[in-house]
């Protein structure tokens, strides 16, 4: 369906969790007539005011009972005519009101196009927009905290250490060829290269920072692979519980059955192919390595499961070298360990080691740890942040061109060159630290070196 | 009196800038007249006694392939020619010569004289003439008004002048001339904003109290390059400088005396500019430097005065002469001339366009330092651009506008319209991002095709530069698919020329590479290699040598266009982008950027607003085309 900034759009603004009240939130142009369609209390709809009344099928017949608040253009959140169904009756009947708003022509909206036609209303300037969006994108309450006190600016500081660096080295720089002629007391080779290794152990920290940081916003994927029988379903109950905790999935969409979310520890998971994994009452159905090998090459995290109880079968060796050639982390989940060891954990090549009893519960602190561990690589959430990917690659090429920078400077090179590193430097950190204009450089310039004649 | 002939371009001022707006509108055929306030200081140099420098040497090669005068101007009446960072790379080599002060105002007189389509009259404008907000003419001091279609001001420091020595203060335009009173107040009545400024000069020291002997002599180069691309053989005296410092007495009779500057009591307080303070500023600002440079520069070849560059100062007459005697070779010095401030009304350049035409009144074009700059350089660059757009604006021409990536040119007006200046605006190599394209040596090469389109240049001297631009990259083609061998013969030669044998079949642009080698020493290894012109091996040298950069940078270029390609139409209402602050959307107003670039550029235009307009843009695609 082509989708259009005008259309009038729908969908659940409280979240998926089941909750005593939910919030559907609809805008548009024209959303006021739609509402009276579907609502038993009819026009007029004062900006502001709260509507008691029914929302009603195409038969006529209830489906909920509700309070309806109206926002008008211009000065609703997006800046569109708005209002939000509040409904007791849970998700479910919630898709059904949905589903009644899609009939008379809303469509779903999409994540964050709230805040985008907020945006492009005048509503919210574009880093507010961005930070909201990021704030309202975070899947758990731990990336939720991390995205606010990014927002309030605590990782400025290290930005701002860069610029100055960055700054005072193209001043100096620059110096050198617009006033060849002062004798201005400039700065050591050795010192300039001193502060270039500095600028560029700090963008690697930011990209490190930022790498583990989006996996506590985006997530990280999971699967669990094992010969039948060693505990593999059972392990996915014991970590995602029987039913899943978190269901990303929009309601009245089809269902990715494959695919389940939860968190541990706050930072969110999903795991592949729980359908061939799980196993409900009735079926009970064994599946092979072939299909529990299925998805590894989408996780980023492999949980091999192996029974603590018997030695190492062969198909578990096979699974043992299939995992030894791919890139993803792979933690071998050492299951059963409440009947005994008899395996040698020796023989299982893997960094990663935990034991566990998906029986007793055993062990299961240990594994949530070691995932934590993994997803964040030891940075605490005060170091955390996020960037989106191509903030991400700039970063990636900002400190390439830092080691040229450190190449050119320890070979003397022309400073009109090093004028070039570092207009590409700029350049690429642009979406990151801000823009460093020329303007900016000259001020420092001034500041720091006696010029002119 | 109405005169009775009326015109197509008045320039009113014959300085620098009015000079070459005067003299490219007559060259491209318009009945031009320039009226200046004394014929006798038409082309003076108000201050230093040189032409070129960095940044600015690029200026005056970027008017001279646009058709100006400049550049032969110096080129016949320069005492020394020198290029300056000739130790640094190619892309900042700037030429400088000192002039001849009087031989080069008396050339450029005879030849706006003997320029055909132009007359030159000694009379001070008063008022600009303007019906429906559309320029008709100027009147004078004399009474006469004077009819025209576009008119160009170029009126420098004059328009109400203030000089200050010490504590004294008298109305001026510069040293001794007269100011201009009345034209600010009539630009003023037309709604254009005028602010103040300030700058100064140094005093002039009588060559024959000079101990020269104690001095460090500072000569032009042995072999000196010309300014313009038409010059071809240099005939030039080469007179030095001298070099001398002041020292820890010098800055104590300044800062005992700080009380007599009227910088530091509050007399003037218009912005100075950062990049050339006054020794008093230096002294002050940079107290724990112990000596500052000054050169001593000949200011005319037959006269005993001397500029004492690095000594800008409006100290009182008394502390001049104290603090001067403390230096070096000055133990004697005798003051012809005292060094002043000068304090002067210019216009916020944010009001013009790109064509330096006023946004306000159609057919008024403003250049030199009216438009917030210092320079000689800086004012004839502006005064040809704005005197080519005067001439297009009657010929119902498209605007000749240079970017940010084609010319330093382009780079100075597009800083002035774009975010206006605090201080006397001076070019810097920094300012211009792209400096490894826009170099010096290859000015020509690289505008030769648009000024030529413009009719700024001949179909004869057209020919011969793109006659260099094939040769050149003839050459670079054939280096880059000539190989040789490691043969024994080639590896003993290669150590010979002092450089690292080869192992596998090499081309030779990749040996040209080497720091060691040059295109000579390879014809030594290769002699079916051809002799080549000087200019011709340089170009090649440093295209090849620097091929690796030159990519970054055309890179760094072509992002850079991405944004100067998204125009916004001259009618774009920004009152219906919602999401901009006020500020920005004032500042939006008011500079009228014509493209996203542009928009980035304008201090205080935050990169949040910048992506709300190109969405609002991209929304409304239809009135939004892409040029490129
Ligand atoms: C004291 C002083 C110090 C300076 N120091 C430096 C320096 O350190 N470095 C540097 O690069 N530059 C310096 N400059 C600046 C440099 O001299 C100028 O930037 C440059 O000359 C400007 O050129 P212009 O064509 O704009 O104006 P000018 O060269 O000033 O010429 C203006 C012309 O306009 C004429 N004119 C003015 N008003 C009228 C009128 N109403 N009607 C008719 N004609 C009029 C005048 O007679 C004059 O011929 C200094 C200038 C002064 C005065
Ligand atoms: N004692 C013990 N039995 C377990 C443990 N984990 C799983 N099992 C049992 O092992 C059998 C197979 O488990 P299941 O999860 O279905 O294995 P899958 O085929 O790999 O999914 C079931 O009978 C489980 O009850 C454990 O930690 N200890």
């Amino acid at each position: 369906m082509q989708k259009h900034d005008d259309d009038i759009i729908a969908a659940i603004a409280s979240g998926q969790v089941e909750a005593a009240i939910g919030v559907i939130r609809v805008s548009g142009k024209g959303s006021l007539s739609l509402l009276e369609k579907v609502f038993s209390k009819k026009p007029p709809y004062e900006h502001r005011k709260i509507y008691y009344g029914f929302i009603k099928d195409k038969f006529g017949d209830v489906i909920d009972e509700v309070l309806v608040n109206i926002h008008k253009a211009p000065k609703s959140y997006t800046g569109e005519d708005l209002f939000e169904i509040n409904a007791h009756g849970g998700l479910v009947c919630m898709n059904k009101i949905l589903e009644r708003l899609f009939e008379v022509g809303a469509r779903l909206a999409e994540p964050g196009e709230f805040t985008k036609r907020a945006f492009l209303n005048g509503k919210l300037d574009l880093s507010q927009a961005e930070a909201v969006a990021k704030v309202i994108s975070a899947k758990t309450e731990r990336a939720l905290k991390v995205a606010e006190r990014q927002l309030q600016g605590q990782f400025r500081s290290t930005l701002d250490d860069i610029r100055d660096k960055i700054l005072f080295l193209m001043a100096e720089n620059e110096v050198r060829i617009d006033h060849p002629e002062e004798d201005l007391s400039s700065i050591t080779q050795a010192e300039r290269l001193k502060m270039v290794s500095e600028i560029k152990e700090n963008l690697k920290k930011i990209y490190r920072a930022a790498k583990y940081g989006n996996n506590l916003f985006n997530g990280m994927v999971l699967t669990i692979v094992g010969k039948p029988n060693v505990g593999k379903s059972s392990l996915l109950n014991l970590i995602v519980g029987q039913e899943s905790a978190i269901v990303t999935d929009i309601p009245g969409t089809t269902r990715d059955i494959v695919k389940e979310s939860f968190s541990i520890k706050g930072i969110p998971f999903s795991i592949l192919d729980t359908a061939g994994i799980r196993k409900t009452e009735d079926v009970v159905e064994k599946i092979g390595v072939e299909r529990s090998l299925r998805a590894i090459d989408r996780a980023d995290i492999v949980l091999a499961v192996f029974d603590s109880s018997s030695e190492l079968s062969d198909e578990d060796l096979q699974i043992i070298e299939k995992l030894k050639k791919i890139n993803s982390e792979v933690v071998a989940v050492i299951n059963k360990s409440d009947l005994g060891q008899k395996i040698e954990l020796s023989k299982i090549p893997f960094k990663h080691k935990v034991q566990i009893s998906c029986k007793t519960g055993m062990g299961l602190k240990q594994l949530e740890d070691k995932l934590e561990s993994i997803a964040l690589k030891g940075f605490s959430d005060r170091e955390l942040i996020s960037l989106n990917a191509s903030q991400m690659e700039s970063l990636k090429k900002a400190i390439e061109m830092c080691e040229q920078l450190e190449q050119d400077i320890d070979n003397d090179i022309d400073p009109a060159l090093i004028g070039v590193d570092f207009l590409s430097l700029t350049d690429y950190l642009d979406e990151v630290i801000g823009r460093i204009t020329n303007e900016d450089m000259l001020e420092v310039m001034f500041k720091n070196f006696c010029i002119g004649k | 009196m109405r005169y009775p002939k009326s015109y197509d371009v008045i320039i009113v001022g014959g300085g620098h800038a009015g000079i070459e707006a005067s003299l490219i509108n007559a060259r491209l055929g318009m009945n031009t007249l320039l009226l200046t306030i004394a014929l006798d200081s038409i082309g003076q140099m108000s201050c230093n006694p040189a032409i070129g420098g960095l940044a600015k040497g690029h200026l005056v090669k970027e008017v001279d392939i646009l058709g100006g005068e400049m550049a032969r101007n110096i080129d016949e009446t320069g005492l020394q020619f020198k290029i300056l960072n000739r130790s640094k790379g190619p892309a900042v080599w700037s030429s400088r010569a000192q002039a001849d002060m009087t031989a080069y105002r008396l050339r450029m007189k005879y030849t706006l004289e003997h320029q055909k389509n132009l007359d030159i009259k000694q009379e001070m404008v008063d008022e600009i003439l303007v019906e429906n907000n559309e320029v008709r003419g100027v009147r004078t001091n004399l009474g006469n008004e004077y009819y025209s279609k576009a008119v160009v001001i170029t009126t420098g420091t004059f328009m109400k002048g203030k000089i200050f020595i010490g504590l004294n203060t008298y109305s001026a335009g510069r040293a001794w001339e007269p100011p201009s009173e009345k034209l600010s107040d009539s630009l003023r009545k037309l709604g254009l904003k005028v602010s103040r400024l300030k700058t100064g000069t140094t005093p002039r020291l009588d060559a024959r109290t000079i101990d020269f002997d104690a001095l460090i002599p500072q000569p032009g180069d042995d072999e000196p390059i010309p300014f313009s691309f038409r010059t071809k053989e240099l005939n030039r005296p080469n007179i030095p400088c001298y070099l001398t410092y002041t020292n820890e007495k010098t800055h104590e009779v300044i800062l005992k005396n700080l009380d007599q500057s009227p910088l530091y009591s509050g007399i003037v307080e218009s912005v100075g500019p950062r990049y050339c303070p006054s020794i008093e500023d230096k002294v002050v600002k940079f107290f724990e430097k112990k000596q500052h440079q000054i050169f001593l520069e000949p200011q005319d070849e037959k006269s005993t005065e001397i500029y004492a560059d690095g000594l800008h100062t409006s100290m009182s007459y008394e502390v001049q002469l104290n603090f001067l005697r403390t230096i070096k070779g000055l133990e004697k010095v005798e003051i012809m001339r005292p060094g002043y401030a000068i304090e002067y009304d210019f216009v916020d350049p944010t009001q013009l366009k790109q064509s330096l035409e006023t946004k306000k009144i159609r057919g008024l074009f403003l250049a030199g330092q009216i438009n917030g700059t210092s320079g000689y350089e800086e004012a004839a660059s502006q005064g040809i651009i704005a005197g080519i757009n005067a001439a297009f604006y009657l010929l119902g021409k498209e605007p000749f506008i240079l970017g940010r990536d084609e010319a330093y040119t382009g780079v100075l007006i597009d800083d002035l319209v774009t975010k206006g200046t605090k201080e006397p605006y001076r070019m810097f190599t920094s300012r211009a991002e792209y400096r490894l394209i826009l170099r010096e040596d290859n000015t020509h090469l690289r505008l030769a095709e648009k000024s030529f389109r413009a009719g700024l240049l001949s179909r004869d001297e057209y020919e011969m530069i793109m006659e260099q631009r094939r040769k050149i990259e003839e050459v670079i083609k054939r280096l880059k698919t000539t190989f040789i061998f490691p043969t024994e013969e080639t590896n003993k030669k290669l150590k010979m020329l002092g450089t690292e044998i080869i192992k596998t079949k090499t081309d030779l642009a990749k040996l040209l590479r080497r720091t060691e080698l040059n295109y000579d020493k390879l014809r030594e290894l290769h002699p079916e290699l051809e002799e080549l012109d000087k200019f011709i091996k340089q170009e090649v040298e440093i295209d090849i040598k620097y091929e690796g950069y030159l990519t970054m940078q055309k890179q760094q270029i072509e992002k850079f266009k991405k944004y100067e390609n998204l125009k916004i139409p001259e009618d774009f209402d920004y009152t219906k982008v919602g999401g901009l602050s006020n500020e920005v959307r004032g500042k939006l107003m008011e500079i009228k950027p014509t493209s996203i670039g542009q928009a980035m550029r304008i201090s205080g235009v935050t990169p949040a607003a910048i992506s709300i307009l190109m969405v609002y843009l991209k929304k409304h695609n239809d009135r939004f085309k892409n040029s490129a």
